[in-house]
C-alpha cells in the first residue's frame, strides 16, 4: 500500500493535483498551471499563470470572463508532455469541450473522469471510453435511485408541459452553459412549435455553441422582461438564480420548472418551490458510473463530488474493486 | 384506463403550487371518469384510505431481497429520498424483465377493491412473489402510486376542503352540501358518489350550513387607549373552534376548515340532539378535567380528533367538554347583526333554560365561557400572565358593540396571548429529515448546561427559515463530530433562542425536566455556547410558574 502522498495524483488543499508535473485539475483557487476539465464556474477560478483546456473549453472560458487569461489548447486524444509525465483529453460528454485527463507515467495509467455522463447528447462530443489504472471519477448522482429517462423521452414532457398550458408563460429554468443548449437541440425534435425566449447569459452561450457547429434552436434574447406575462404558450429559458430573488415576483400569468438530475427525487422537487421538475442531467446516473468504472478496467478507484461513501462500498461489496483514499 | 388516469392526475396535483389550478385538474378528473373510479379517487384523495397493507420496511427488504441489493445501500437511499415507497419505485425503475405490460388497463377500483386487499388473504411467499409479479407487469409510471398505496403513505397535496370545492364547482352545488354528504363513512361506491353529485338537496343538508368564522387579530397598542368598559374579556382556550349547529332536530359540528367532525365526538352530538331549542353557537371543544374544572393539554385532544366513532372508554379517557362564546341563531332567527354584549344575554339566558331540564343534563359536556372582569389595562395584563395557570393561551377581547361578521376584521375581536418561554440552548444533535426535508439535516437536539456538561433537553424541527435550514445543514456536515446511522453529533458552537408553552420535572429525560411545544425562536448567532443557560436557568423558570 502507498501513503496518499505517494499517488502519482492526490488532493491537496481541497484540490486535485500531480505534484511530479506541478499541475492541479479544476483548482478552486489561483495556481501555477492548471488543467481545466470545462468551463463551468465552479470548475475554474481567476488568477492562474497558466490554464490547458480542450480548444472549445478555451472559446467557452474566454467568451465568458473574457480575452485576459493565458490558455493553452489541445484537441482530444492529442499528447503533451510535463516533466515527463504524458497527458492528454478525451471527451466526457457532460457539455461541449469537456474532457477527462489521462495520465501516463511510468507506465502507470490515471485517469480523470471530470464530470462526465454516457447519455445521447448531440451538443458535443460522446463520452469516450478510455482504458485505465487509477481512475478518478465523480459521484454527483452515485445511488442507484438516479437512473435518467431518455433525454427525447423529457424533451417530449417538457415540449407537453408548455402546449397543455396555452394560456401561460413557461418559464425553464437550467444552467446556462450546456443544459441549455441540450435541451434546445433536443426541444427540435418534439411538437413544440412557439417561441423560444433566452436570458442573455444563456443566450451568450447559444452564440458560442452555434459558432462552433452545433446545431441548436435560435432563440429570442428577453430584451424587457416586464413582457414576460404576454409571451403566453411560449418558451423561456432562464438560469437558476433567478428563480431566487424578486425576479418572478411580478408575473402573473406563469408555470415554472427545473431541468436538473435532482428534480427525480419528489422531496427536493417539492422543496425547490418550481411547479415542475424535469429530471435530465449532464451527469452520469448510477448504472453509467458503474459502466465506466468497469470499461474502463481501472482496478483502484477513487471517487469525488458527491456521496462518495456508498458507491465505494457497493463497490468493494459486490465488485471486489480497491477504493482509494486521496485525501480531501 | 383509469389508474392511468388517476396517476396523472396525481402527476398534475403534485406539479402545481396554485390552487386554481389543482381544482381545475380536479374538476376535468371527476368529469371524465366513471362514478366508481371517481368514488376511489375521492378516497384517496381525503386521505380515507390509510391502511397500511405492509411495512415500508418490509418493502425495502423484498427488494432487497428480490433484485439483490444490500439493505444499507437502499437505507442510504432512503435518507436522500424521505420515503420508502419512492426509493422503491426509484430503484425498480428498468428492473422488470417482463416486457408485457398486462396490468396497463386495470382500472383503480380493481386495484383497491380487489388486488391490493387480496394480498392479505395470501401467506408470505405468496404474497411476495404477487408483489413482485404487479411491479413487473404493472407500467412503472404506476409503480409509486401502486407502492404508496401499499404502505398506507398515499398523500398528496390538497385538502379535503379543496376536493370539496371541484367537486362543488363541477356540479354546482354548495360546498357546505359537498363536505356534509363527504361526511361519515364514505365507501366507494358508485352509489356513493351519485348522492354525492345528486342535484336535489334535502332540508337536513341545506340546515347543516354552517356561518362563515369571524376570527381575531394580534393585539395592537391602539387598543389601550380605549376604555377597558368598551371590551368584553374570555380566555384563549387551546382546542378546536367549532360551530355547533342544530337545526330541526339535528345536530353538525362544522371546523374552521369546513370540515364535519360529527363522529369524532358522537357523545356531544348525542347531548346536544335532546335540546328543545334549535341554535348556532361559536365556540372551542376541548379536553376537560372536570373535577378541576380546567383545560387538559392539546395533545389529549388530538387523540379524539383523529379517531373515528371512539368508543366508550376512549370517550371516558379523554373526557371533551363543549365552550360556547357566542350565539348566533336562535330558533330560525338569526341574531349576528345584534350587538355582541345584547348576544351574550341570549347566550346566558338560554344556557340557563337548557341547564334547568333536569332530564337532560348537559352541564356535562357543555357551558358557556367564563366572563373576565379586569378593572383597568394593567389588571388584564395580571390576568394575561395568569392565563398558564389555568392552562389558556391569553385572553381574548371583544368589542362590546361588535356585530358577527366574517373573517379576520380588524377592530372586534382581538388574542392577546401570552408570551412563550424561552431558554437559549446549544445545538448538539442533528438528524435527516424525512419527506419535503429529506436529504437535509432538519431534527435538531438543543442542550443546556450542568456545571461543564451540555445535556439534552429537548429536540425542535421547526422555526428556520428555508434559507437558514440550507445554511445549518451545510454547518453540520462540516462540523460532525460522530455518526450513529442517520445522527450526528455536533461540535457544541451554535446558540438557539428555543421557546415552548409548558416545562414540567419528567423522570424519563436526563436533563429531568420536560418542554411543551419546543421550537427554535431565534438563531444566536451572536452568543458564544458559555453563554446558553443552563439546567438551573430551566428549574427556576419551572419554579417562577408554579
Amino acid at each position: 500500500m502507498r501513503t496518499k502522498q505517494e499517488y502519482l495524483i492526490r488532493y491537496k488543499d481541497g484540490n486535485l493535483y500531480c505534484e511530479l508535473a506541478d499541475i492541479w485539475i479544476d483548482p478552486s483557487k489561483p495556481v501555477k498551471k492548471a488543467l481545466i476539465t470545462h468551463a463551468h464556474f465552479d470548475h475554474f477560478t481567476f488568477g492562474c499563470e497558466e490554464y490547458i483546456s480542450t480548444r472549445e473549453t478555451a472559446i467557452l472560458l474566454k467568451e465568458r470572463v473574457g480575452d485576459n487569461i493565458k490558455i493553452k489548447t489541445f484537441e482530444y486524444g492529442e499528447e503533451f508532455k510535463i516533466n515527463g509525465i504524458n497527458i492528454s483529453f478525451y471527451p466526457s460528454g457532460h457539455i461541449l469541450g469537456s474532457s477527462q485527463i489521462r495520465f501516463i507515467f511510468a507506465e502507470e495509467k490515471w485517469l480523470i473522469s471530470g464530470d462526465f455522463k454516457l447519455q445521447k447528447d448531440e451538443t458535443c462530443k460522446q463520452y469516450e471510453i478510455v482504458k485505465t489504472d487509477y481512475l478518478i471519477s465523480e459521484c454527483t448522482f452515485g445511488l442507484p435511485i438516479f437512473k435518467w429517462d431518455e433525454s427525447n423521452k423529457i424533451a417530449n414532457d417538457i415540449s407537453k408541459w408548455i402546449t397543455n398550458s396555452p394560456e401561460k408563460t413557461s418559464l425553464l429554468f437550467c444552467y446556462s452553459l450546456g443544459k441549455a443548449q441540450r435541451l434546445l437541440n433536443e426541444i427540435n425534435n418534439t411538437n413544440f412549435k412557439g417561441k423560444i425566449y433566452s436570458h442573455g447569459s444563456i443566450h451568450k452561450m447559444n452564440n458560442s455553441y452555434k459558432e462552433l457547429g452545433i446545431d441548436i434552436r435560435d432563440t429570442i434574447k428577453i430584451e424587457n422582461k416586464k413582457k414576460i406575462d404576454e409571451l403566453k404558450g411560449n418558451l423561456i429559458l432562464l438560469p437558476p438564480s433567478l428563480s431566487k430573488g424578486t425576479y418572478l415576483k411580478n408575473f402573473k400569468n406563469i408555470q415554472t420548472a427545473f431541468a436538473s438530475g435532482w428534480m427525480s427525487i419528489r422531496a427536493l422537487r417539492k422543496r425547490s418551490g418550481y411547479d415542475k421538475g424535469f429530471a435530465i442531467s449532464d451527469h452520469a446516473d448510477w448504472d453509467g458510473i458503474l459502466e465506466v468504472v468497469k470499461k474502463s478496467e481501472a482496478k483502484n478507484v477513487f471517487f469525488h463530488h458527491g456521496d462518495s461513501e456508498a458507491i465505494s462500498k457497493y463497490l468493494v461489496e459486490k465488485e471486489s474493486i480497491n477504493v482509494l483514499f486521496l485525501g480531501k | 384506463m383509469s389508474l392511468k388516469k388517476f396517476s396523472e392526475l396525481f402527476v398534475d396535483l403534485d406539479s402545481s403550487n396554485s390552487t386554481n389550478n389543482k381544482i381545475e385538474v380536479l374538476k376535468n378528473y371527476f368529469f371524465s371518469n366513471d362514478p366508481i373510479d371517481n368514488s376511489w379517487a375521492i378516497y384517496l384523495l381525503t386521505g380515507k384510505s390509510n391502511k397500511r397493507f405492509i411495512s415500508g420496511r418490509y418493502l425495502k427488504n423484498l427488494f432487497s431481497q428480490i433484485y439483490e441489493y444490500p439493505v444499507w445501500l437502499i437505507d442510504t437511499c432512503y435518507l436522500k429520498v424521505g420515503d420508502s415507497a419512492e426509493v422503491i419505485t426509484l430503484l425498480l425503475k428498468n428492473k422488470s424483465t417482463s416486457r408485457k405490460k398486462e396490468l396497463s388497463n386495470i382500472s383503480l377500483n380493481e386495484l383497491l377493491s380487489k388486488t391490493i386487499p387480496d394480498l392479505s388473504k395470501l401467506n408470505e411467499e405468496e404474497k411476495n412473489l404477487q408483489i413482485k409479479n404487479i411491479w413487473e407487469r404493472l407500467p412503472e409510471d404506476y409503480h409509486l402510486i401502486f407502492n404508496k398505496i401499499l404502505t398506507g403513505t398515499f398523500r398528496v397535496g390538497v385538502s379535503i376542503g379543496l376536493i370539496t370545492k371541484s367537486i362543488s364547482k363541477q356540479i354546482n352545488i354548495d360546498e357546505e352540501i359537498i363536505s356534509h354528504r363527504l361526511m361519515g363513512n364514505f365507501k366507494p361506491s358508485i352509489d356513493s358518489y351519485k348522492f354525492l353529485i345528486n342535484k336535489n338537496i334535502n332540508l337536513e343538508e341545506l340546515n347543516s350550513k354552517p356561518f362563515p368564522f369571524l376570527l381575531a387579530n394580534t393585539i395592537e397598542d391602539k387598543i389601550f387607549k380605549n376604555s377597558i368598559n368598551d371590551f368584553q374579556f374570555e380566555w384563549k382556550y387551546d382546542g378546536i373552534r367549532l360551530q355547533l349547529i342544530k337545526r330541526s332536530g339535528n345536530v353538525s359540528l362544522w371546523t374552521r376548515g369546513q370540515e364535519l367532525v360529527n363522529e369524532s365526538f358522537p357523545e356531544l352530538v348525542e347531548k346536544m340532539s335532546h335540546i328543545k331549542d334549535d341554535f348556532v353557537l361559536d365556540g372551542e371543544l376541548l379536553v376537560w378535567n372536570f373535577k378541576e374544572q380546567i383545560a387538559l393539554d392539546f395533545s389529549l385532544l388530538q387523540k379524539r380528533i383523529n379517531r373515528k366513532s371512539p368508543t366508550r372508554s376512549i370517550q371516558i379517557k379523554y373526557p371533551i367538554i363543549f365552550i360556547a362564546y357566542d350565539l348566533l341563531e336562535i330558533n330560525g332567527r338569526d341574531i349576528r347583526e345584534i350587538k355582541l354584549e345584547n348576544r351574550r344575554i341570549e347566550l346566558e339566558k338560554y344556557f340557563s333554560k337548557w341547564q334547568n331540564k333536569t332530564e337532560n343534563n348537559i352541564s356535562d359536556i357543555f357551558k358557556i365561557c367564563d366572563l373576565i372582569f379586569p378593572n383597568d389595562w394593567p389588571d388584564a395584563l395580571t390576568y394575561k400572565e395568569k392565563s398558564r395557570e389555568n392552562n389558556t393561551e391569553g385572553l381574548i377581547i371583544k368589542k362590546k358593540t361588535s356585530i358577527y361578521s366574517s373573517g379576520r376584521k380588524k377592530g372586534i375581536w382581538w388574542k392577546y396571548k401570552v408570551d412563550p418561554m424561552q431558554l437559549d440552548a446549544v445545538l448538539i444533535y442533528a438528524k435527516g429529515g424525512s419527506g419535503r426535508r429529506a436529504g437535509l439535516y432538519t431534527d435538531y437536539s438543543f442542550a443546556l448546561w450542568k456545571d461543564e456538561e451540555l445535556i439534552k433537553f429537548a429536540s425542535a424541527y421547526s422555526g428556520l427559515t428555508n434559507i437558514e435550514i440550507k445554511e445549518l445543514d451545510k454547518w453540520i456536515r462540516k462540523n460532525t463530530l460522530e455518526k450513529f446511522g442517520p445522527v450526528r453529533s455536533l461540535k457544541p458552537e451554535m446558540v438557539f433562542e428555543i421557546s415552548f408553552e409548558k416545562i414540567q420535572i419528567s423522570k424519563r429525560h436526563k436533563s429531568g425536566i420536560a418542554v411543551r411545544f419546543p421550537r427554535i425562536t431565534k438563531w444566536r448567532k451572536d452568543k458564544k455556547i458559555n453563554d446558553a443557560d443552563s439546567l438551573e436557568n430551566a428549574y427556576e423558570l419551572m419554579k417562577k410558574i408554579s
